[in-house]
C-alpha cells in the first residue's frame, strides 16, 4: 500500500494526464480487508506526553477549563473525534483515556493550555490538534474561502455592472416589457381580470 | 435466483456499452432506427440491472454465505430489516444500488422526453448510457456483490452495529436518490451543449430533475444528521466529515441553480452560468464518492483501501474534461438573451445568493482536501475538524441567511427607493426588534445573536409575504383565511414553496445556534446515588440511579443503566442508556461495543444520556444538555414539504406559456362587462 505522501507527490509530479494511472497503483486493496465502512480504531496509538511538574506547581485551569480544551485535542484512535467526546462516548477507545490522563498530569503541572497543546504537537505532530494553527501556510486554509468569496463579489459586481452597459441592450428588452407604473385603474382591471380568469 | 442476477449484471454491462453507442450514433447521424435502439439498451439496461439487484437480495435473504458480500455484512442471526438494507451496506453492494437507481431514473427520464425533446433525448440517453456503464463496470470489475468465497463460512461476519438502525436504513438510499439524480440534468446540459439548444423544454426538465435531487439530499442529509445524533453517541449531528460534507456540496450548487434557473426562465439571462452549476453538482456527487471511496481522506464513513477510488478518479476527470470541452466550445449558444436593468434588482440579489452558495461549497471542498494540500506543501499531515469549519463557515452562513430574507423583498428588473423603503421596514423591524429582546433577556453569545437576528429578519421577510398574498386573495375574491392561504400557495407553488423552504432553512439557523448553549457533564454514579446539575435555561435537573443491568437479545450482549430523572422536583420519569456487545450465531463478539444513548426531547432541549462504561459498578456517563436540537428535524421536514409543494406538477391550464405578456382590455370594455 503506497502512502498517501508518496501518493501526493505522484499526483504533483505527473499533472493530471497520469493522475489516474498513479492512483490504479495507489489503490491496491489490502489483502483480506473487508469494505465494510466505519473505521477500525488503532488502539495503539497513544504516546506519552508528559513534562516534569513545575516547581511548586499547582492546577493550572479547572475542570471545566481542561475539558474545553480536550476539545482542540484530537482523539488519535482513528475516530476523528476529539478527546473530550472520544473519552466520554467510548470506553473501547483505549487512546482518548491515555491521552486524557496526559492533559490531567500537565494540568497539576501548572502548564498552561498553550503549553499542553505544544505538547501533543511535539509528540503527535500537528495532527493531534482539530484545527490547524493560525500560522504560516495554515493561513491559507483560513483565509483562501474568504479571499475567494472576495474576488467572486468583486468579479460577479463587475460582470453585472458590463451587463448593465452592454449597447442595445434596452432594444432588446424594452418592447416586451415595458417599465410603467400601472395607475389605480388599471390596477382595478387587472383585479378583475384575474377574478374572471380564476 | 443468484445465477440469473450475476449473469444480468454482464448483460447489463453490454446493454449499456450498446445504448451509449447507437445513442450517440443515431442523434449525430440522425437516424431514428439507431435512436430508438439506444433507447430500447437502455430500457434493457434497467431490467438487467432490477434483475442482478433481486438477485444479490435473494442471496442477502436466504443467508447465501458463498458470496464474500453476503457473508461481509450480514450474520444468520441479524434482523430480517437490516439483512434488507445490507444491500447497500457495503461497497459492493453500494455501488450495484447506485447502478439500480440511476437505471430507474434513466429509464424513466427517457420515456417521459422522447417525444417532447426529440432532438435532446438521443443525446441525453446516451450520456446516461455511459454514466451507467461506468457504475456497471465498477461493479463487475472492482467491486463484485457476486463474487464468491472459496469456501462456503458456516455464518457471516455481520454488519456494524451502528449500521443496525432504522436511520441507517433510509438515510442511505435517499441520499443515493438525491446523489444519482444530479446525473439527469447533466446528461440533459450534455445533450443540450452539443445540440446547442437550451430552449424552454431543457429548462423545464432540468429543473424538475435538479428538484427531486435536491428533495432527496435534504431529506438525506436530515435523516443522517438524525442517525449521527441517536446513534453515534457523541451528541451532535454534524462533524464536518468528509462523508457529510459530499453530501453537502451537491445540495448546495444544486441549491444554486434552483435560485439562478429562476433568472433564465423570467429573463433569459445565466444561461453559461445555469450550465455550470448543473455539471458541477453531478461533478461534485461523484468527486465526493471519489474522495470516500478512495481512501485519500480520513473519515468514519470511508470505505478504506477500496479498489474503486482510480476508477471514480478516472470517471470524474474523463467527465470534467469533456464538460470543460462542451462548455467551452458553446460559449457563444450560451449568450443571454437579456441584459440586467439594475444593481438593485431580485437577479442581482439571486446572484449573490449563488456567489454565496458556491463560496460554502468552496469552502466546504477546500477544508476537506487542505489535509492534502498541507501534506503537500509541507510534508506534515494536520487535520482539519469542526473547528476549522466553524471558524470558515459560520460567517459565510449568517451572510446566506441574510440573503435568504433580502432576495425576496427586491423587485423583478429594477427596484425604487420608495419600494425598497416599504419592503425592508417590516422585516428589519422584526430583526432588530429579536436581537435587542434577547440582548436584553440576556444573550452574550455574538454569533447566536447575529443567527437570532437575521432569523428575525427572515421571518419577517416570510411573513410579510404571506400576509401581503393571503390579505390580497381575501379583498379580491372574499375567501376565508384558510381558503385563501391554501389556494395562495396552490395557485402559485413554486414561490409560497420556496417560502415553506426559507422557514425551515431559518428554524434550522435557530436550531444551530442553539447548541452554542450546550452543556456537557461527566457524571459517575453508582446503584442510588444522586446527580443534581443545572442546564442553560437555568432549570434544576436531578438523576437518581437505578442501577446497572445485563441481559442478552437476538445478537448482543446489553449492559444498561436506568436514571429517574427529575426537572424541578418534577418526576419526569426513567431514561435507559445501554452498551451493546453484538456477537454472532457461535456467540463470539463481533465489532467494537457501542451505544444507545438516552434522549429526552423537549421543544427547549434534548437531555441526552450516554453511557461510556463501567468501572467498580460505576457507571460512569456524559449527561448533556442540547438546546433546540429538535427544531433541526423540525426544520428539516419543513425545507422537505417546501421541497414537495415546489415540485408538485401544476396543472398545464395554470401555467404560463413562455413568453406570456397580460394585456388589460380596454377600459370602457371592461365597463361593459362589469
Amino acid at each position: 500500500m503506497i502512502r498517501r505522501r508518496d501518493f501526493l507527490a505522484r499526483v504533483a509530479i505527473s499533472g493530471a494526464g497520469l493522475f489516474g494511472a498513479s492512483l490504479l497503483g495507489a489503490q491496491q486493496p489490502a489483502a483480506g480487508q473487508g469494505s465494510g465502512n466505519l473505521f477500525d480504531m488503532d488502539q495503539s496509538a497513544a504516546k506519552t506526553v508528559r513534562k516534569p511538574p513545575r516547581r511548586d506547581a499547582v492546577k493550572s485551569m479547572t475542570d471545566e477549563q481542561r475539558d474545553a480544551l480536550e476539545r482542540d485535542v484530537r482523539c488519535q484512535c482513528g475516530c476523528t473525534l476529539d478527546v473530550y467526546i472520544c473519552r466520554t462516548t467510548d470506553f473501547s477507545c483505549q487512546v482518548s483515556p491515555a491521552m486524557h490522563r496526559d492533559i490531567i498530569s500537565l494540568v497539576e503541572g501548572g502548564y498552561s493550555a498553550q503549553e499542553i497543546l505544544d505538547s501533543f504537537v511535539t509528540v503527535y505532530g500537528e495532527r493531534a490538534l482539530m484545527a490547524p494553527r493560525r500560522s504560516g501556510f495554515n493561513w491559507a486554509g483560513y483565509l483562501v474561502p474568504f479571499a475567494a468569496l472576495g474576488i467572486g463579489a468583486i468579479a460577479l459586481t463587475t460582470v453585472l455592472r458590463g451587463m448593465q452597459r452592454r449597447p442595445g441592450s434596452a432594444a432588446r428588452v424594452a418592447p416586451d416589457a415595458p417599465d410603467v407604473t400601472a395607475t389605480d385603474d388599471e390596477m382595478s382591471r387587472l383585479a378583475a381580470a384575474i377574478r374572471k380568469d380564476e | 435466483m443468484i445465477l440469473i442476477g450475476e449473469l444480468s449484471l454482464w448483460v447489463a454491462l453490454l446493454m449499456a456499452a450498446w445504448s451509449g453507442v447507437t445513442s450517440f450514433a443515431g442523434g449525430s447521424m440522425g437516424r431514428d432506427d439507431l435512436v430508438v435502439s439506444g433507447r430500447r439498451g437502455l430500457y434493457a439496461t434497467t431490467a438487467m440491472i432490477i434483475l442482478a439487484s433481486i438477485g444479490l437480495w435473494d442471496a442477502l435473504l436466504t443467508h447465501d454465505f458463498s458470496l464474500s458480500y453476503v457473508a461481509s455484512h450480514t450474520s444468520a442471526n441479524m434482523p430480517k430489516i437490516y439483512v434488507f438494507t445490507a444491500f447497500w451496506g457495503g461497497q459492493a453492494g453500494s455501488m450495484l444500488f447506485w447502478a439500480l437507481i440511476l437505471s430507474i431514473y434513466s429509464a424513466l427520464a427517457i420515456w417521459s422526453v422522447k417525444d417532447k425533446a426529440r432532438e435532446l433525448a438521443p443525446f441525453a440517453c446516451g450520456t446516461l448510457a455511459l454514466i451507467l456503464l461506468f457504475f456497471i463496470a465498477t461493479t463487475c470489475f472492482k467491486a463484485n456483490p457476486y463474487d464468491r468465497l472459496s469456501f462456503v463460512p458456516a455464518d457471516g461476519k455481520g454488519m456494524n452495529p451502528q449500521l443496525q438502525n432504522p436511520g441507517m436504513a433510509i438515510h442511505p438510499p435517499n441520499l443515493y436518490l438525491g446523489y444519482v439524480a444530479t446525473a439527469i440534468p447533466f446528461a440533459f446540459a450534455i445533450a443540450a451543449l452539443i445540440t446547442r439548444k437550451l430552449d424552454a423544454t431543457w429548462l423545464l426538465i432540468v429543473r424538475r430533475w435538479s428538484l427531486i435531487s435536491w428533495f432527496f439530499l435534504t431529506v438525506g442529509i436530515t435523516l443522517g444528521m438524525w442517525w449521527a445524533y441517536v446513534e453515534l453517541g457523541w451528541s451532535g449531528y454534524w462533524a464536518w466529515d468528509p462523508v457529510e460534507n459530499a453530501s453537502f456540496l451537491p445540495w448546495l450548487t444544486g441549491t444554486a441553480f434552483l435560485h439562478s434557473i429562476m433568472i433564465q426562465e423570467k429573463r433569459g439571462m445565466l444561461r453559461k452560468w445555469n450550465v455550470v452549476l448543473v455539471v458541477t453538482t453531478f461533478l461534485l456527487a461523484i468527486f465526493g464518492t471519489f474522495l470516500t471511496r478512495s481512501g485519500m481522506i480520513e473519515s468514519v464513513h470511508s470505505f478504506a483501501q477500496s479498489p474503486v477510488g482510480s476508477w471514480f478518479a478516472t470517471f470524474f476527470l474523463a467527465s470534467t474534461g469533456a464538460t470543460i470541452y462542451f462548455v467551452a466550445t458553446r460559449l457563444k449558444d450560451l449568450e443571454a438573451t437579456a441584459t440586467l436593468e439594475s444593481m438593485v434588482s431580485r437577479e442581482a440579489a439571486f446572484l449573490y445568493n449563488n456567489l454565496v452558495l458556491v463560496g460554502i461549497a468552496f469552502s466546504v471542498l477546500w477544508g476537506t482536501l487542505f489535509p492534502l494540500i498541507s501534506e503537500l506543501v509541507r510534508g506534515s499531515k494536520i487535520t482539519v475538524g469542526p473547528p476549522f469549519f466553524n471558524t470558515v463557515n459560520i460567517p459565510l452562513g449568517l451572510l446566506l441567511l441574510a440573503l435568504t430574507g433580502i432576495g425576496p423583498l427586491i423587485a423583478w428588473r429594477k427596484a425604487s427607493t420608495s419600494n425598497l423603503r416599504r419592503q425592508f421596514l417590516f422585516p428589519t423591524g422584526a430583526g432588530i426588534t429579536t436581537g435587542v429582546v434577547l440582548a436584553a433577556l440576556g444573550m452574550r453569545n455574538g454569533h447566536a445573536l447575529v443567527a437570532y437576528t437575521l432569523a428575525g429578519f427572515v421571518s419577517g421577510t416570510i411573513g410579510q409575504e404571506f400576509y401581503k398574498g393571503i390579505g390580497a386573495r381575501r379583498s379580491i375574491h372574499g375567501e376565508s383565511l384558510f381558503t385563501a392561504v391554501i389556494r395562495l400557495i396552490a395557485r402559485n407553488r413554486r414561490r409560497y414553496g420556496g417560502y415553506i423552504v426559507h422557514a425551515g432553512i431559518v428554524v434550522l439557523f435557530c436550531a444551530f445556534a442553539g447548541l452554542a448553549f450546550k452543556k456537557d457533564h461527566d457524571v459517575q454514579l453508582k446503584t442510588g446515588e444522586t446527580k443534581e446539575l443545572v442546564d442553560p435555561l437555568g432549570h434544576k435537573w436531578r438523576f437518581v440511579s437505578q442501577g446497572i443491568s445485563t441481559s442478552e437479545t437476538l445478537n448482543r450482549f446489553v449492559t444498561a443503566i436506568g436514571l429517574e430523572v427529575f426537572r424541578d422536583g418534577e418526576r419526569l420519569g426513567i431514561l435507559t442508556t445501554e452498551k451493546r456487545q453484538y456477537f454472532d450465531s457461535n456467540k463470539q463478539p463481533q465489532f467494537e461495543p457501542s451505544t444507545e444513548v438516552g434522549i429526552r426531547s423537549s421543544a427547549s432541549l434534548d437531555l441526552y444520556m450516554v453511557l461510556a462504561g463501567v468501572r467498580d459498578e460505576t457507571a460512569e456517563l456524559r449527561i448533556s444538555f442540547n438546546p433546540l436540537v429538535v427544531w433541526v428535524w423540525i426544520g428539516g421536514m419543513i425545507m422537505a414539504i417546501g421541497g414537495l409543494i415546489v415540485m408538485w406538477p401544476q396543472a398545464e391550464r395554470r401555467r404560463a406559456p413562455s413568453g406570456y405578456v397580460a394585456t388589460l382590455a380596454p377600459a370602457r370594455e371592461m365597463a361593459s362587462t362589469s
